[in-house]
Order: structure tokens, then C-alpha cells, then sequence
């Protein structure tokens, strides 16, 4: 990935070769501001924090204590930390089939032109814009069990028996915070396929149905296959997203009830903010971040093995 | 011409630098509070406009932030190095973090210079900011004890009596349900309202001494104490009866939802702090009206005096940071947020600062007034008077013995490793 890796196939000319350094030059003064940004708002804060990770600190004064592994054991053996981890995947698997299917559906039937979809577009884009925060207080209060439009509709139509304590009920906390997560991030993946459709050329499409496909074959045999490099990204930044996930899970539950939508980033949050426990807090992110760099690698890796051998 | 313009520029320089001089002479302070009710702001705001006119040349910068942004902020802040001088907390664990940190200045010695000052509050006001014999904060805002706040009328309808004792306690619940009606009101997702019925318990077994000793780790105390354990069997037996309100454990206390299900009729009860009288006397005066309280029931065989109380007296409290400057200055704010007419414009806003010979006419709030001033003991609220990890603990574990998913004897083990690791941790 670095500036030279690439071996240019034809032998620079003389001329280039002459020009070189200098070009070498004007890339590092460009390249300079980013990486200067990136070290110190990046680089420095990761190692700065995997430091934090070996004390023990309650983030007040010269008082952090060096515990070496310590943090990094009771990590591995903390049920909390382990429930936090199984309710990302969960929420990386569930965002995975239900977001980026659906995203993709809106995207083909918003992309056929027609005169209504240009306000539907508009409509389904509506979550994006709204705020986590303000978009988790309206749905607590939807979900609200004895006062909220759920519930309160389900009573109406004689469905008492499903009319449930959608955010109080370790059952049904989690999938109740990750169905309002699907409503708000499927625009941002429709949108994203909307684009990738936008730079697929009309020929194609046209060409097949002139063949006699319908659009049910030209959907599978060529929309999809021209499709797959974004849905590979998309795939992976609902991977990475759902891996730190934070804010409506925060705002609707607070991880709760008794830690059954804890996420990984909420339990760091509880850790360093409320139980002053900065040591332990950096152990988390750090595992965390792994976690992401890893599953992310992989992603990628096997996504792209399965690009090359269509 | 060019002479001229030099003359025009080092005239500009020259009062600038002026301007710079006496923006330096004029010294300023940081005030963080978390007031943020139109009156309650304006108590503080007013005080401060006293203290600047009294002090001229100082300029208090105050800022207002509401309860759970303003944890985070100050702590922040702390880490940060960039503490305000002056700044409000609930005493006890979290404070003493602060404390230990030596991130607090310690008042004592400005109190003992200034006695007619400090013997204008109540004594028990002290414990929550006292640390090691020394006082670290200013109690000032407000009394604020948990008691049960019932609805008269209902009460009413139902041929019903404020339970005193905890099978009189079972037996309202009973009738309550009969009639479709939840015993309690409780919006539990940030945790401490649930903790409240723990610690009552706790207390009214065991007497204010089983908290007390298995935090300091003394005299035997602990918290696999079987108190312990038997407050959350009957924490649990409260579940099983239905005394709460569907979804108790996701409610947000902050948004109100737990005074609406009292107003709509749907819960009879509400165990909480006495701010809240205030609050629901200016959010719905009708309801207002059929609005009483009592205090927790007491347990059959149990130690706990009636008469003791969970909460505190002086809810916030205001200390000095020591990156301060000018603690001199600092304290003389102090002063000026807790002085005569401050405290006056405090109770015209409902709400009882812990100072002695308080004039009080309102009839609920006299009531409370009586009641504090009775009260053998006085615990403040688990969370806070837990060291912060142990109270997160305890804020997890009390949700948990609600949700039926902790036996009562895991919910103890788990208080007990934790206090005695951090206890070896020290």
C-alpha cells in the first residue's frame, strides 16, 4: 500500500525518472497535514490508551498504579464483557441480513424512474437525518409499555397477548434497540446501492430484457454480480459499524435490563464514566478495537477470495 | 501620511494592551452546578449577581448542566486538568475519589475561621462531604429523603391505610392488584430508583450500622451479611405480590413516565425522593392535591428504627477544586450561593436546605422538615455513598434482584468479592 509498492510496467523515460524526486516531494507536503492529523488524533490516542489499559487509575491526579496483565486476565473472565461480546455479533449478523437485503431491495425499486420515487427517496432518507438521540427517545416512547403507540395499538386491535414490555424485558431489549437500528441505517445502505446502481450502464440491463430476461434474471444475473464490489463495503462497514455500535442502545436502555443489551461500548462507557475505572475502561476499547481490526481483516480477506473466484 | 498611520497603530496596540491589563487584573471563577429548573438556576444566578456587585473586578462564569451529562462533564474536566473552582456533587463515594486524588480543597480550615457560618446547618447535613474528620463540601440546595408518595384518593376508593409494617405493606398490594391498579410506580432503567427499595430494606432489618459496616470493613461487616441477602428475598417476594408497574425495568425516570402512571391512576404508589413533591406540585397541581407520603414500612423483627432515612441533606453539595487559584474567592462564593436570602429564594421553590430555624409554611414540605428532623439516622443513597465501582455494582445487582434474573445470595457474593478486592486493591 505504501507510495512505490506498485513496480511500474514500462521503464520510465529519462525525463520522468528526473522528475521523480521532486514529485516524491509534493506528495509528502500533501500527504503531511492528513498524516499529522491522523497521528495525533489517531496513532498517539490507540497507544496512549493500550498504556492506559496496564494501570490501574481512577483518571484523577498521579494516582494510576501499574497492574501489568491484570486488566487484560479479569477481561477474559468477565461474563459481562463476554454477554457484550455475543450481543454485537448478534447485532453484526442481524444488521447484516436485514439491512443490507432490504437496503438493496428499496434501492432496485426506488431506482426503477418513476415519478413517485423521487418523493419516496425522499422519505425513506429520513432517519439518516435525524439524530440517535432524538430517534431513541421517540421510539422509548413508542415502545413505552403502559402509555406507548406499540403497545397501546396492539391492545386497540385485541393483540394483548403481544403487547410486550418491548425494552424492560431482558427477552426482547436487544431485538426491540436493534429493530430501531435496522429503520435507521437501511437509507444509509440504500443510498449506497443507489449509487452503485447509478454507475451501472443501462445497456446491460436493456440488452438482457430485449433478450427475452425477466426482471427477476436480470436482477440475479446482472444487477447483483455488477453489484457485488459495494456490497462487499457494504457488508463490512455494517460489520465494523455493528462491532462499535453505542448510541441508541445508550439512549433507549443503557445497556440494561440487567446488562441484556449490553454492547461492548456501553459497557466501556459504564466502566470509565461511571465506575471511574479508567484501566479497566482501556482494556475494553483495546479488546475492542482488536476485535474490529481483526473481524474487518478477515472480512475483507474472504470477501475478496470470493470476488475473485466469480 | 506614514507617520500618522504609525501613530494610529501604536494607538490601537496601546489600548488593546490596556484592555488585555485590565481583563487581567479582573479575576474570574468557574461555576458548575446542576440546577437546571427555570427557578433553581435563577436562585444560583441571582446569588451569583450578589457576589459580583459585592466583589467587584471577579467575574463567575456559571454553568449549568443537567444531572447524568454533568457527571461525565466534571470528571472530564478533572482528568482534564481543567477543574472549575467551584464545583456541586452528592458528597460520598464519588466525591472521595476526588478527595483521595487530593482534586478537593479541604474547607475545614475556612470553617473553623468561620463558625457562625458553619453552625448555620444542620449537623447530619456534614457526613455525606466529611472524609477522614475533614469537610470537603457545602450543603445547600435541598433535603431530599426517599419516602413512599401515595395518592390519597385512591387510597380512598379502596378502603386503604399507608401500611406501616411489611405484611400490612403485602396486603395493599394485594388490594391494589385486585382492582387492576399497580402498588408502585418505578422507572428503573438508570438504576437507582430500584436501589432505593434495597436500601430501605437493608435498614429496616438491619439497622443503619449492617451498610455502614460492610463499607468501612469493620466490626465483622460485610456484604454477604445475611441482611443482605434476606433484603433481596424480600425485594424479590415485592416482585413476585406484582407491586410494580409493567416494565418497571426499562422506564426512564428522567423523561417522567413513572409520576404519569401515578396521575393516570395506574399506580398507586411511588418510592422517591422528596424533590419530587416539589416537582409534581408544579407539573400537575390537580393530582397535587391528593398527594401524601409516608415512610417506609417496617419489617417484623427487624432492627431498623421507623424513623431512619435514606437520602440526603443538602443535596448537592459545593466544594473548591484545588487547581483554584483563589480558593479565598472561592469560598467566599460558597458563602454567597448558601447565604440567608439564597436559602429564602430555595424554600420559595419548594425545597428545604439543610439550615437550622427554617421558616417553613408549606405544609408538605414542614412535613418532611419534621420528618428529618426526627430521623435517628440518615444514610445517603447507596450509589453514592458506595465507592463509584461498587456502586455501579450495586446499581446492576439491586436491577438484577427486580428482574428475578440474581438470586438475592448471588447479588451479596458478587457486592462481597468486589468490596474486598478493592478493600485489598487500597
Amino acid at each position: 500500500m505504501s507510495l512505490t509498492a506498485k513496480p511500474v510496467a514500462a521503464a520510465p523515460s529519462q525525463a520522468r525518472r528526473a522528475r521523480r524526486p521532486r514529485q516524491d516531494w509534493i506528495a509528502v507536503a500533501f500527504l503531511a497535514p492528513a498524516v499529522l492529523i491522523l497521528a495525533v488524533f489517531l496513532i498517539y490516542p490507540l497507544i496512549a490508551n493500550f498504556r492506559l489499559s496496564f494501570v490501574d487509575w481512577n483518571g484523577l491526579g498521579n494516582t494510576a498504579r501499574n497492574v501489568g496483565w491484570n486488566n487484560w486476565l479479569e477481561l477474559s473472565r468477565d461474563a459481562v464483557f463476554v454477554r457484550a461480546l455475543g450481543n454485537n455479533a448478534l447485532l453484526a449478523v442481524l444488521s447484516i441480513l436485514i439491512q443490507l437485503p432490504l437496503g438493496l431491495l428499496l434501492a432496485v425499486a426506488l431506482g426503477r424512474a418513476s415519478r413517485g420515487s423521487a418523493f419516496l427517496r425522499i422519505v425513506y432518507v429520513v432517519p439518516l437525518l435525524m439524530s440517535s438521540v432524538a430517534i431513541g427517545t421517540v421510539f422509548r416512547n413508542l415502545y413505552d409499555p403502559n402509555f406507548g403507540a406499540i403497545n397501546v395499538g396492539l391492545r386497540a386491535l385485541h393483540l394483548d397477548a403481544l403487547a410486550q414490555d418491548w425494552l424492560g424485558d431482558p427477552r426482547f431489549a436487544l431485538l426491540s434497540v436493534i429493530a430501531v437500528i435496522c429503520w435507521q441505517s437501511i437509507p444509509f445502505y440504500m443510498l449506497l446501492f443507489m449509487a452503485g446502481l447509478s454507475s451501472m450502464p443501462a445497456e446491460l440491463s436493456e440488452a438482457a430484457t430485449l433478450d427475452g430476461a425477466s426482471p427477476r434474471v436480470v436482477f440475479w444475473r446482472i444487477t447483483l454480480p455488477f453489484l457485488q464490489g459495494t456490497i462487499r463495503s457494504a457488508a463490512v462497514l455494517s460489520l465494523i459499524g455493528a462491532l462499535r455500535y453505542f448510541d441508541l442502545v445508550y439512549v433507549m436502555t443503557g445497556g440494561g435490563p440487567t446488562n441484556a443489551s449490553e454492547l461492548m461500548a456501553t459497557y466501556m462507557y459504564r466502566t470509565v464514566f461511571s465506575g471511574f475505572n479508567i484501566g479497566y475502561g482501556a482494556a475494553i476499547s483495546s479488546a475492542m478495537f482488536l476485535i474490529v481490526v481483526v473481524v474487518a481483516g478477515l472480512a475483507l480477506r474472504l470477501t475478496r477470495r470470493y470476488q475473485t473466484e466469480v | 501620511m506614514k507617520h500618522a498611520r504609525w501613530t494610529a497603530l501604536t494607538l490601537v496596540l496601546s489600548s488593546t494592551l490596556g484592555l488585555a491589563q485590565l481583563a487581567s487584573a479582573q479575576s474570574s471563577l468557574d461555576l458548575w452546578h446542576l440546577q437546571t429548573t427555570e427557578a433553581g438556576k435563577a436562585v444560583i444566578q441571582k446569588a451569583v449577581d450578589r457576589f459580583q456587585t459585592a466583589n467587584p473586578g471577579v467575574k463567575v462564569n456559571v454553568s449549568p448542566t443537567p444531572n447524568d451529562t454533568y457527571k461525565t462533564k466534571l470528571k472530564i474536566a478533572f482528568g482534564a486538568n481543567a477543574a472549575p473552582c467551584v464545583f456541586a456533587s452528592w458528597g460520598g463515594g464519588p466525591l472521595y475519589e476526588y478527595v483521595k486524588s487530593s482534586q478537593v480543597v479541604n474547607l475545614s480550615p475556612f470553617l473553623q475561621k468561620d463558625q457562625a457560618f458553619y453552625t448555620r446547618f444542620q449537623p447530619a447535613s456534614w457526613s455525606a462531604v466529611t472524609f477522614d474528620k475533614q469537610i470537603y463540601g457545602i450543603p445547600g440546595e435541598n433535603t431530599g429523603i426517599a419516602v413512599v408518595i401515595y395518592n390519597k384518593a385512591l387510597f380512598a376508593k379502596y378502603k386503604l391505610t399507608p401500611p406501616r409494617t411489611w405484611p400490612e405493606l403485602l396486603k395493599v398490594v394485594a388490594t391494589l392488584k385486585g382492582n387492576n391498579v399497580a402498588a408502585f410506580s418505578l422507572a428503573n432503567k438508570a438504576k437507582w430508583p430500584g436501589s432505593m427499595y434495597y436500601g430501605y430494606l437493608v435498614d429496616r432489618l438491619g439497622g443503619p450500622d449492617t451498610f455502614r459496616n460492610a463499607v468501612l470493613r469493620k466490626g465483622g461487616g460485610s456484604f454477604a451479611d445475611p441482611v443482605f441477602v434476606k433484603a433481596g428475598t424480600l425485594l424479590q417476594d415485592l416482585v413476585r405480590a406484582g407491586a410494580f408497574v409493567q416494565g418497571y425495568n426499562g422506564l426512564d425516570y428522567d423523561s417522567g413516565v413513572s409520576r404519569q402512571l401515578l396521575y393516570s391512576g395506574k399506580a398507586a404508589m411511588e418510592l422517591m425522593g422528596t424533590w419530587e413533591l416539589a416537582t409534581i406540585s408544579s407539573e400537575n397541581p390537580t393530582f397535587a392535591k391528593d398527594m401524601g407520603f409516608f415512610a417506609f414500612p417496617t419489617v417484623p423483627g427487624g432492627k431498623g428504627n421507623a424513623g431512619n432515612v435514606l437520602g440526603t441533606v443538602g443535596d448537592n453539595f459545593y466544594s473548591v477544586a484545588k487547581s483554584c487559584k483563589t480558593p479565598e474567592l472561592a469560598f467566599k462564593l460558597l458563602k454567597a450561593i448558601t447565604d440567608t436570602q439564597a436559602e429564602q429564594d430555595r424554600l420559595a421553590d419548594r425545597r428545604l436546605p439543610p439550615v437550622k430555624g427554617l421558616k417553613v409554611t408549606d405544609p408538605l414540605l414542614s412535613q418532611v422538615s419534621a420528618f428529618v428532623a426526627k430521623a435517628p439516622s440518615v444514610q445517603l443513597w447507596y450509589d453514592q455513598d458506595l465507592a463509584p465501582q461498587l456502586g455501579e455494582l450495586h446499581k446492576d445487582t439491586s436491577q438484577a434482584l427486580l428482574g428475578l434474573s440474581i438470586t438475592p445470595q448471588a447479588a451479596a457474593d458478587q457486592m462481597e468479592a468486589l468490596a474486598k478486592k478493592l478493600a485489598a486493591g487500597k
